[in-house]
């Protein structure tokens, strides 16, 4: 519908990110607007799969965790490149994914909740033992920066850029295939499966692909990642990293692009800002999560389009 | 309308049900159920509640498998199909309690419903090239005609479960269209709906038939069933005791006794 305001939107999107970075020097606050960024990208993977096609995924810092590992192991043990251990990282997501999602989307509801979950737990357990190749539970040391031909991303503002430009990619790709008939049928196997069926919408399929699709973009933020923090370890791909990527989307706003930068940036933001509270930090953290989802049960980004409606509606009696 | 599957010939019943049987643990929802459908033609199925007919339905459109039996689409067998296979070779539905796709406005149901006969897939869908492009428009174009013909070109961006109930079973009618069925089969078209709206229904299933589409229609409005159908099959118990037309099955014996029971006059059901 807002189709005609969308290239204004991206426009003002990418001058957003070209002024923080043209205005933004410090190290810290750099950093955390690259937390923001990979993790919108997991918000968005997420949200295509949840938000859309209504399939829960409570493993799915699995394959954030197969796109940083993959890329780990083959740039640092093999000294491959890491443009080309890119598409190795997002395409061993998406194979797993392919392979898991055949007999786990079977599942609905609960229990695709409960299948995704253990799916988790496996891949986690597997980089926390698999010691001689992964590193094991003390982690994997010395990923090397990102260098793309002459380019070098080893600048935290170059890595800002690198990782933004991305989420605008990702963005509009999201936002295409939504505007899109797979898109449509996504949203119909969410509203009602077997209706889906019935107008012809291979609904097994059509999962698949979507699942294949999410683990593609959680495995880009994980290589992304790696090549952010030169370490990581298993506890970054944990089950509570699963669920931080669930809280983001439904506290940003299911079903919609914007909502999982919303999501991101406040999960990403909050714990910073909670510092204060010191030892009270996850009380009032969860606090803030019930009172969100209390006041604005569809989430921010529905909620504050509902209270701006509100403001306008009062404000035109006046 | 560009239909896609091949045009059928002319004196060949487009669907052929031969001697299916299903049952739910002990209960025989369908007990060897046989008929035919000629092109073009309206079929009223009719039978008292529990008679079998949704079950018919979900056998036909491949919810559920028959426990034996055959069923040929334009002679061809369609038992291994699946759903979403049985629509794009042009069986289309709609539902007894109506299933739209609610939090989508009226245009985006009728372009899922365009899924079998539009082709962009995820990667197209990325790339948004001239042919995709072009194919959206067209759709669209499509979605739109469908509209008009159900009376609702006005409220294409209106949320589907928004529209007053009897909108949206028309809507659920042009949903079904858009697949360019060559059967299509209604369960319970006009429950929920005043005469006004019922007298609409009538015309405009007259109106698809015209268009060469067969149609098969589950419906407990007697005089609507009985002023449009060609032929009526009844089912009790999950028996066919009877077929014809309206008038030699009203004036059956075993129909009144199974299925009119004791009310004198047919038509008023």
């Amino acid at each position: 519908m807002d189709d005609k305001y969308l290239p204004a939107i991206y426009t003002g999107f990418a001058l957003g990110i070209a002024f923080l970075g043209w205005r933004i020097d410090n190290a810290y606050y750099l950093q955390l607007l690259i937390f923001i960024g990979l993790n919108t990208l997991l918000a968005l993977s997420l949200n295509m799969l949840m938000g859309y096609a209504g399939q829960i995924s409570l493993g799915h810092a699995a394959f954030y965790g197969i796109g940083a590992y993959v890329t780990a192991i083959l740039s640092t043990t093999y000294q491959v490149p890491p443009l080309l251990a890119l598409p190795a990282a997002v395409g061993a997501a998406m194979v797993i994914a392919w392979i898991v999602g055949i007999p786990t989307l079977r599942l609905s509801g609960y229990y695709l909740g409960m299948g995704t979950l253990g799916f988790g737990m496996i891949v986690h357990i597997v980089l926390r033992e698999w010691g001689s190749v992964t590193g094991g539970a003390s982690g994997f040391v010395g990923i090397p920066p990102l260098e793309i031909g002459p380019v070098s991303f080893a600048s935290s503002k170059s890595y800002f850029f690198l990782v933004w430009a991305v989420v605008l990619a990702v963005i509009i790709l999201c936002r295409r295939i939504i505007d899109s008939r797979v898109g449509r049928a996504l949203c119909a196997i969410h509203d009602g499966e077997k209706a889906a069926a019935a107008v012809g919408v291979n609904t097994r399929r059509l999962k698949l692909q979507v699942f294949v699709l999410s683990a593609g973009i959680a495995a880009l933020a994980g290589f992304l990642y790696a090549h952010l923090v030169f370490f990581i370890s298993p506890g970054s791909f944990g089950f509570m990293a699963s669920i931080k990527i669930v809280t983001m989307v439904v506290i940003g706003g299911m079903a919609s692009i914007w909502g999982a930068l919303f999501g991101a940036s406040l999960l990403t933001l909050l714990p910073e800002w909670l510092h204060a509270f010191s030892e009270f930090e996850m009380v009032v953290y969860g606090l803030i999560l019930m009172v969100v989802m209390i006041f604005m049960p569809r989430g921010l980004t529905r909620g504050l389009m509902d209270i701006y409606e509100r403001y306008r509606k009062t404000h035109d009696r006046q | 309308m560009n239909g896609t599957a091949k045009p059928m010939t002319g004196s060949d019943p487009i669907l052929e049900i031969r001697d299916v049987d299903k049952a739910f643990g002990g209960v025989q929802a369908l007990d060897r159920i046989g008929f035919a459908l000629e092109k073009a033609s309206i079929t009223g199925l009719i039978g008292p509640n529990g008679a079998g007919k949704t079950t018919l339905f979900n056998v036909i459109t491949g919810i559920f498998a028959p426990d034996a039996g055959d069923i040929r689409f334009a002679g061809q067998s369609i038992e291994n199909l699946e759903v979403h296979q049985r629509v794009s070779l042009g069986i289309a539905r709609t539902f007894q309690n109506v299933e739209l796709f609610e939090s989508m406005t009226a245009m985006e149901n009728i372009l899922v419903g365009l899924y079998t006969r539009t082709r962009a897939g995820m990667i197209q869908s990325m790339l948004r090239l001239p042919r995709t492009r072009q194919e959206e428009a067209r759709a669209r174009d499509q979605a739109m005609e469908l509209l008009n013909f159900v009376g609702l070109r006005d409220y294409a961006s209106r949320k589907s479960g928004d529209l007053p109930f009897g909108w949206q079973r028309m809507l659920e009618v042009a949903r079904a269209m858009a697949a360019q069925p060559h059967l299509l089969l209604l369960d319970e078209p006009a429950a929920g709906l005043n005469i006004s709206e019922t007298g609409h229904l009538g015309e405009l299933i007259k109106e698809i038939r015209k268009q060469g589409i067969t149609i098969l229609l589950v419906e407990h409005d007697m005089s609507l069933t009985m002023s449009i159908s060609d032929q009526i099959v009844v089912l009790d118990q999950g028996r066919k005791i009877a077929e014809g037309t309206p008038r030699a099955v009203q004036e059956n014996k075993a129909v009144m006794a199974a299925y009119l029971g004791k009310k004198a006059n047919p038509t008023n059901n």
